[in-house]
């Protein structure tokens, strides 16, 4: 019982911490523009097929640990570059539209992103072909035989996303906290029209907010490869879901909100596929059942778990 | 958007007579150019390798040349007067010299391709590309002139009847000859072809005309426009192939009209719309003959019908009521969150993951066709000695559905619910202050645009013979939502257009099969950047999407004015 029990805890902070890492991004986004950044489970895809092509291109054929920050960085570099591209050409013209307007163009980007990887990823010489799953390497440390801790299995990868998460979080309480500007960020995201008074430029404020957001998606991306040892150009879309309901779950604006929301969301998904009883209880419905928490703190919580910045905003 | 002005309005003013004679010359260029071969091979598009007469797509190019010639010849004084006018001749010849560039581009470009380079396009083709150029350059030069006042010239009755009439038969014609063209290049020309007609006659002021006429004679207009749909199927002599895809057409714009009224009129953004209409399509299935039903109550299809309604409406108020008094930007989340939903029970409800009611992924196949009052859906009738088969008589009864929807759509849009839905779009604190009940209206619109959506998957099930999860995921859905955004949110005609467009073009359009997506994606980013209001745009709607424009308000307030003073009611209850 009490197994089974820490075995759906594990399991839950892995999937959350992987939630808690995209989720960062809808919610950077969101507390500065107001804007629900649709494409971003595509750039967390982005930064998954990045991290391969990084090591088709730079790995050598090698699976040695040493490989993994290089396969990171290139992932980073990928979604990042990706999504400036999409915040420079798609949303900052957008700006001052009306808010179907780009809530339409982000699933135009969604779909755009999916197609390109699907067409064009495999016809790059040396690339897997993206029609179906890409094989992800397994590099040596974070996959291979997994830790048995009291019964409890913890995966290798599930250790790296973990600590993944951990080391960003402090990354990021540094850079919102202690860095000019992080605090530019702050102050745009109180008042953007202050914030412009003061000399802060809101657009490279809104830039930093996508990067940072992609950064993370990307290690999300790298976390996810390792995890399931494939990823496709359809992983970003329930991925993104799951996310932007864990970012509403912690109160949408708020960086902390996302990170606690991902690991809520994780646990309550990986709980209920243990403990809900009968048909209902088994794993075919645990994302029936993530959604079905995001519609419920709507109701009952619409602020969040720690609160959101804005709400009611129409 | 702005297009940047290459000259001013100032130098037209002076380089007109010099602007007048290059858009002749170069439209009678291109004239001359279709009696001449364009093609080296006849295997390219039609057969454009004859010296002496054009062929179908060159008639065309020589249509567009003429015009360009002539109109440019009619608008010859413009810049001496005032720049009064009663028809756009230039802003005609401007237009028609555009669409001859752009014809000629795609036509000697599709020569290209389908023969392997442009060395297998003749001299022919590259006079003709040359006089269009002229043409281009010229019509450039010339002024533009105020607004035409045609629409302003109120012809007698028996003539607006007419030019309704006519009008009507060249849309039937159009569209029986459009679906005819088996080859990709000659459907894209027809297509460009269509296009630049219709601009052209925007300009000239001859759609203001009609649209004025069609206004004063709406009933008749109406009539004839379903007159036009129902004679349809005859054109076809009991083919099925196009039938197949009209019926698409239909069922697809039955359901983005419903989602219009959610998205359209009420601005809400609804990216789960298409699991009401699954959820419609499997109640019809479970309550329908087939043998894979899984419940024992089989009930007449009238009665399927509602409940079919009454199930996606059930639905829809069940995911409105919590979302709805939220921001907009939730609701577009839950709804998508409820597709997928949707999409995981419905395969999940096997009989292994939880009751079986749907057959997991499998679905329900083998549903029944109709039978309605006697009349057997699956049987071929002949009237008048033409066949009309299985399509046929789906494409009626969805017609009929969709009269139903439209009325709706109409009446509600012009009553005191749609004045509250514009209210709320534009600013919903406002509105609420204003004593309108902001989230009864909301939960309004998301349960009838639900509600429709169910009568429109009843019929759907029965159509397609089988339902599966499969059919209805989040991608139908971006579908159906672009279908409204590229038509025009909030337009009847608009939706229209933009779903015919979207279903159409993949099943003409063989060749792009697999960018179909990746086009799709692009087309939604470019639309919301330069024409967020669609092709066919709702004045008001323009001017939301474009509050910080003060010339396209002006001309807007100039428009209203106009259509008071002359007492017309604008077409297809557009505010």
């Amino acid at each position: 019982m009490t197994q089974s029990f820490f075995q759906a805890l594990a399991d839950g902070l892995t999937l959350g911490s992987l939630y808690a890492l995209i989720a960062v991004g809808y919610t950077v986004v969101y507390g500065i523009v107001q804007l629900i950044n649709f494409a971003h489970g595509e750039i967390f895809m982005v930064g998954a097929f990045g991290a391969v092509a990084t090591f088709v291109v730079l790995g050598g054929g090698t699976l040695a640990w040493w490989v993994l920050p290089i396969m990171l960085a290139g992932g980073i570099v990928a979604a990042v570059l990706v999504a400036l591209a999409t915040e420079r050409l798609a949303y900052r013209p957008l700006r001052n539209a009306p808010r179907l307007a780009p809530l339409i163009t982000a699933i135009g980007i969604s779909v755009f992103l999916q197609e390109a990887v699907r067409l064009f990823y495999g016809r790059i010489p040396g690339f897997p072909d993206a029609k179906s799953n890409v094989q992800f390497p397994n590099i040596q440390g974070v996959t291979g035989s997994p830790f048995v801790i009291g019964g409890v299995t913890i995966q290798r990868a599930a250790v790296f996303t973990v600590v993944a998460l951990v080391i960003c979080t402090i990354f990021l309480y540094g850079f919102v906290n202690r860095t000019r500007l992080g605090r530019a960020m702050q102050a745009t995201s109180q008042d953007p029209d202050t914030a412009r008074l003061m000399g802060i430029d809101i657009d490279k404020i809104i830039m930093i907010a996508f990067a940072l957001g992609a950064a993370l998606a990307a290690v999300a991306g790298m976390a996810q490869g390792l995890l399931n040892h494939n990823i496709n150009f359809r992983m970003g879309f329930i991925a993104g879901l799951k996310a932007f309901s864990a970012a509403v779950l912690g109160g949408i604006g708020n960086i902390y909100g996302a990170v606690l929301g991902g690991l809520v969301l994780g646990v309550a998904e990986s709980m209920a596929v243990t403990y809900v009883p009968g048909v209902f209880g088994g794993s075919a419905w645990k994302d029936v059942w993530a959604f079905i928490i995001l519609i419920l703190v709507l109701v009952f919580r619409p602020q969040g778990l720690l609160g959101a910045r804005v709400v009611d905003r129409a | 958007m702005r297009i940047p002005q290459l000259v001013s309005p100032e130098q037209q003013q002076r380089l007109h007579p010099i602007g007048t004679v290059l858009t002749v010359v170069g439209g009678l260029v291109l004239l001359a150019s279709t009696f001449l071969p364009w093609a080296y091979s006849s295997a390219a598009l039609d057969d454009m390798t004859i010296l002496g007469y054009p062929s179908t797509l060159q008639l065309y190019a020589a249509g567009f040349g003429l015009g360009a010639a002539v109109f440019a010849f009619l608008g010859r004084r413009l810049a001496r007067g005032d720049g009064r006018q009663v028809v756009g001749w230039t802003r005609g010849a401007k237009t028609a010299s555009v669409a001859a560039a752009v014809y000629l581009v795609v036509i000697l470009g599709s020569i290209g391709l389908e023969l392997g380079g442009l060395v297998n396009v003749v001299y022919g083709g590259w006079v003709a590309l040359v006089g269009a150029l002229v043409a281009l350059v010229g019509s450039r030069l010339l002024v533009s002139g105020r607004p035409p006042r045609l629409a302003r010239r109120v012809p007698p009755a028996w003539l607006g009847i007419l030019s309704i009439a006519a009008a009507m038969a060249v849309v039937l014609y159009a569209a029986y000859y459009g679906l005819d063209q088996e080859d990709a290049g000659g459907f894209v020309s027809f297509v460009v072809v269509a296009i630049g007609a219709v601009a052209v006659l925007f300009r000239l002021g001859v759609m203001r005309w009609l649209s004025a006429v069609s206004g004063r004679h709406r009933k008749v207009l109406i009539f004839a426009a379903f007159l036009t749909a129902f004679a349809f199927p005859f054109t076809q002599n009991g083919s099925d192939e196009n039938m197949s895809i009209a019926t698409q057409v239909l069922i697809f714009a039955v359901t983005a009209l419903g989602l219009n009224i959610v998205v359209g009129l009420a601005g809400l953004l609804d990216l789960g719309y298409i699991a009401f209409l699954g959820a419609g399509a499997f109640t019809a299935a479970i309550l329908s003959n087939s043998v894979f039903s899984t419940v024992d109550w089989h009930p007449p299809f009238i009665v399927v019908v509602l409940i079919s309604g009454a199930v996606s409406g059930t639905l829809g108020l069940i995911i409105g009521t919590p979302t709805l008094r939220v921001s907009g930007d939730y609701l577009a989340i839950v709804t998508l969150a409820f597709g997928e939903i949707f999409r995981f029970g419905m395969i999940n409800l096997d009989g292994t993951d939880g009751p079986d009611l749907t057959n997991g992924s499998n679905g329900i196949p083998g549903v029944p066709d109709l039978n309605l009052f006697g009349l057997d859906f699956k049987d071929t009738h002949t009237v008048l000695g033409i066949q009309l088969g299985r399509f046929a008589n789906y494409y009626f009864l969805l017609l009929v559905l969709i009269a139903v929807v439209i009325l709706i759509f109409v009446r509600l849009n012009n009553s005191r619910i749609g004045r509250g839905w514009v209210a709320i779009r534009e600013d919903e604190k406002a509105a609420e202050a204003m004593g309108v009940n902001v989230f009864g209206l909301k939960l309004f619109a998301f349960a009838s645009g639900a509600f429709l959506a169910g009568v429109a998957g009843s019929i759907k099930a029965h159509h397609d013979v089988s339902v599966t999860p499969d059919q209805y995921i989040f991608l139908e859905s971006a579908f159906l939502l672009a279908a409204v955004v590229l038509g025009g949110m909030g337009t009847v005609l608009g939706v229209l257009v933009g779903a015919t467009l979207l279903k159409l073009m993949p099943e003409k359009l063989r060749f792009v099969e697999e960018y179909r997506l990746l086009i799709f994606g692009l087309l939604l980013v470019v639309m919301m950047r330069f024409r967020p209001e669609g092709l066919v745009a709702s004045k008001r709607r323009q001017l939301e999407f474009h509050d910080d424009d003060d010339e396209l308000a002006e001309k807007i307030q100039s428009d209203i004015d106009e259509r008071e003073a002359t007492g017309v009611v604008p077409v297809g209850g557009q505010a």
